[in-house]
């Protein structure tokens, strides 16, 4: 468990705290003393010298103690192994205390709140590592670090507390492979094959041979029947841009797979899975009191911005909860919109006609997996029915208007509710 | 983003394994003073009562240790009443001195008792003995950690054999003055230890060298 740390590890570089030790005497000392004490005590009262034998030993472990020296204050230093980490990946933490002498060193981990410390919570020695796993997404502070400094005949305990640093703790990504491709895409060179001929690998089809063509793309078997060269023409390739809606006004649900898990989860998985498919992509977080905006863009590193951006989204613009007003680049003309959203919010369902009326080729992936609970009266099963027929009729009139509402349980893969749609081009329908 | 050296599953149950068997010895320890010190049962003097003393505080003392890991919520608002009983209970059990009140107890039971001086040594090493093992249990050391103690309790064991052949030589003269005279003896005797005892306990150089920490 501990231990196991190189001398050259950028620990040792870390610079650390010098903190004060508040030095006491430890139970295992009050328990000898009262030994001591006692054994005296009954010897001088009942006259029997074998007493004060017993209170020697006792004694002279106290009296030893006396000789040692403490230090006053130590120096400590935490490094974690990460400071982003994404919910149930395993972060180690390293710590050593210097300056403590010859003094026995306890490290116990105090976790924070949805940390899971694993097996293992406390390690003795002047540096040791732990193991810890946040469960949920936000920004989660570890926790605490209690040392505990034993002298060298344990009679005084030295104790002093750690505040160890936050962690950014990123939404798990669902598992998504495929991607839903629009039919109209951008002139960009990207790896969706698109409905024009052009310089990509996917077979297009047969034209007359023109002068300039490349003597390797001839199709013999058609030129053979046809009498005339032919060449084979293959799809233009092509990159989209893509925009997650993240709805966060509502959050139902059993925590840690509740409405908002499930949209952040999804929005992540759908964001990686269109990175790494060379789209564009960006992110738009509907919240109360306004929506935060990142505009779509390329690489790994997009990933992490958009995580940051749904994860802080109150930093963002916050003008107001209308689309109208993000600009062109939060929302580029003729991008993909996949929605990730309970669709419990009325303004945000009225919102999504709006962008579907302006044009905008949008996907809603509804993650509601909650629903009131069944109580007995029965005014409550109606109105828990009635709820039932307007959830209903709002995917219903989604439907209508040309927005596909597919629902995801959070636990399949996000491959199957989208399978309908992957499977072929997305077409707008106006 | 991943941590890289995970305590392997031996390790750690080696370490339970020792955890355990320090934690059962201390409680054996434990029972064996008190039933050392009450065994044969006199009737006089609150014995019966010093005899509960001593059970009740050897046995809340291995609970205590046995409970040691039971982790506290930080906050109990808005708990079951059972729960708060319970973290109660646990409270009360980490805060009383059990292993304090089980000794002076057992001194008393041995007060009580017409045994012979080397009869009280043995009680004496023990008792040593379970403080030792009561302190490594609920510290969670090894018992390599009292190996600096062990030239200090060397001499505290012969400090012990004296104090037992003091109480077992024949009185002097008749009267009280004998045994007191041999009290202040065995009180010598320990002072003189004392004296010795800067030598004997020194303190090693600080690792590396140099000064101690926070000194001029």
């Amino acid at each position: 468990m501990s231990s196991s740390i190189e001398p050259n590890d950028r620990l040792f570089r870390v610079p650390g705290h010098e903190l004060e030790v508040h030095w006491r005497s430890s139970r295992h000392a009050r328990r000898l003393l009262t030994l001591g004490i006692a054994g005296v005590f009954i010897a001088l009262l009942a006259r029997r010298p074998e007493f004060a034998g017993v209170a020697a030993p006792a004694l002279l472990l106290l009296g030893a103690g006396r000789v040692q020296r403490r230090p006053a204050r130590i120096g400590v230093r935490v490094r974690p192994s990460a400071t982003r980490a994404f919910e149930g990946e395993l972060v180690a933490l390293d710590v050593r205390a210097e300056g403590q002498g010859d003094s026995h060193v306890r490290w116990t981990l105090h976790p924070g709140t949805d940390i899971d410390p694993g097996d293992v919570t406390a390690a003795d020695g002047a540096q040791a590592r732990f193991t810890f796993t946040p469960e949920r997404w936000g920004r989660r502070e570890i926790g605490t670090m209690d040392v505990v400094l034993r002298d060298r005949w344990r009679l005084a305990e030295g104790h002093l507390t750690v505040t160890l640093p936050k962690l950014d703790c990123y939404p798990a990504p669902a598992d998504q492979r495929t991607k839903v491709v629009l039919r109209r895409l951008p002139n960009r060179l990207g790896e969706h094959p698109a409905r024009t001929s052009g310089e990509g690998i996917e077979f297009f089809g047969v034209r007359e041979y023109v002068p300039g063509d490349r003597q390797r793309s001839i199709n013999w078997p058609a030129s053979t029947r046809r009498g005339r060269l032919q060449v084979n023409t293959f799809a233009a390739e092509r990159s989209q841009d893509v925009v997650l809606l993240a709805d966060a006004t509502s959050d139902v649900g059993v925590p840690g797979s509740s409405a908002l898990d499930l949209a952040l989860r999804g929005a992540v998985a759908a964001a990686r899975a269109y990175l790494e498919g060379r789209d564009r992509v960006g992110v738009i977080t509907y919240q109360w009191g306004g929506v935060s905006w990142l505009g779509p863009g390329l690489g790994r590193r997009q990933l992490y911005r958009i995580i940051d951006s749904m994860l802080a989204s109150d930093a963002g613009y916050a003008r107001g909860a209308s689309f109208r007003r993000l600009p062109r680049a939060a929302l580029p003309p003729g991008a993909l919109v996949v929605v990730f959203s309970p669709l419990l919010d009325q303004r945000f369902v009225e919102t999504l006609r709006d962008m579907r009326e302006r044009g905008f080729t949008l996907l809603v992936v509804d993650v509601l997996n909650a629903e009131p609970p069944v109580r007995r009266h029965r005014e409550d099963r109606m109105a828990r029915r009635i709820w039932r027929m307007e959830q209903e009729a709002i995917r219903f009139s989604l439907r209508e208007l040309g927005v596909p509402v597919v629902h995801w349980d959070g636990v399949q893969s996000l491959d199957l509710p989208l399978a309908a749609h992957t499977r072929r081009p997305l077409a707008a329908r106006r | 983003m991943t941590g890289s050296s995970v305590p392997r599953a031996g390790v750690l149950r080696a370490g339970v394994l020792r955890g355990g068997s320090i934690l059962l010895g201390a409680a054996l320890l434990g029972a064996g003073c008190v039933v050392w010190a009450a065994a044969p049962l006199v009737r006089s003097g609150y014995a019966d009562f010093a005899l509960f003393l001593a059970i009740l505080g050897v046995a809340a003392g291995a609970l205590r240790l046995i409970l040691a890991a039971v982790p506290v919520p930080e906050d109990n608002y808005l708990l079951p009443a059972s729960l708060r009983v319970w973290l109660r209970f646990l409270e009360a059990l980490r805060l009383v001195p059990w292993e304090e009140g089980g000794l002076l107890a057992i001194l008393w039971l041995e007060v009580l008792h017409p045994a012979p001086p080397w009869h009280t040594a043995v009680l004496g090493a023990a008792l040593i003995g379970y403080l030792l093992a009561t302190h490594l249990a609920e510290s969670g050391a090894s018992p390599e950690a009292l190996r600096p103690q062990v030239r200090v309790l060397a001499v505290g064991a012969g400090l012990l054999a004296l104090g037992a052949g003091a109480g077992m030589l024949p009185a002097v003269g008749a009267g009280a003055g004998s045994a007191l005279l041999r009290l202040v003896a065995a009180g010598a005797l320990i002072a003189a230890a004392g004296l010795v005892l800067p030598y004997v306990a020194a303190p090693g150089p600080p690792p590396g060298g140099g000064r101690w920490p926070g000194r001029q």
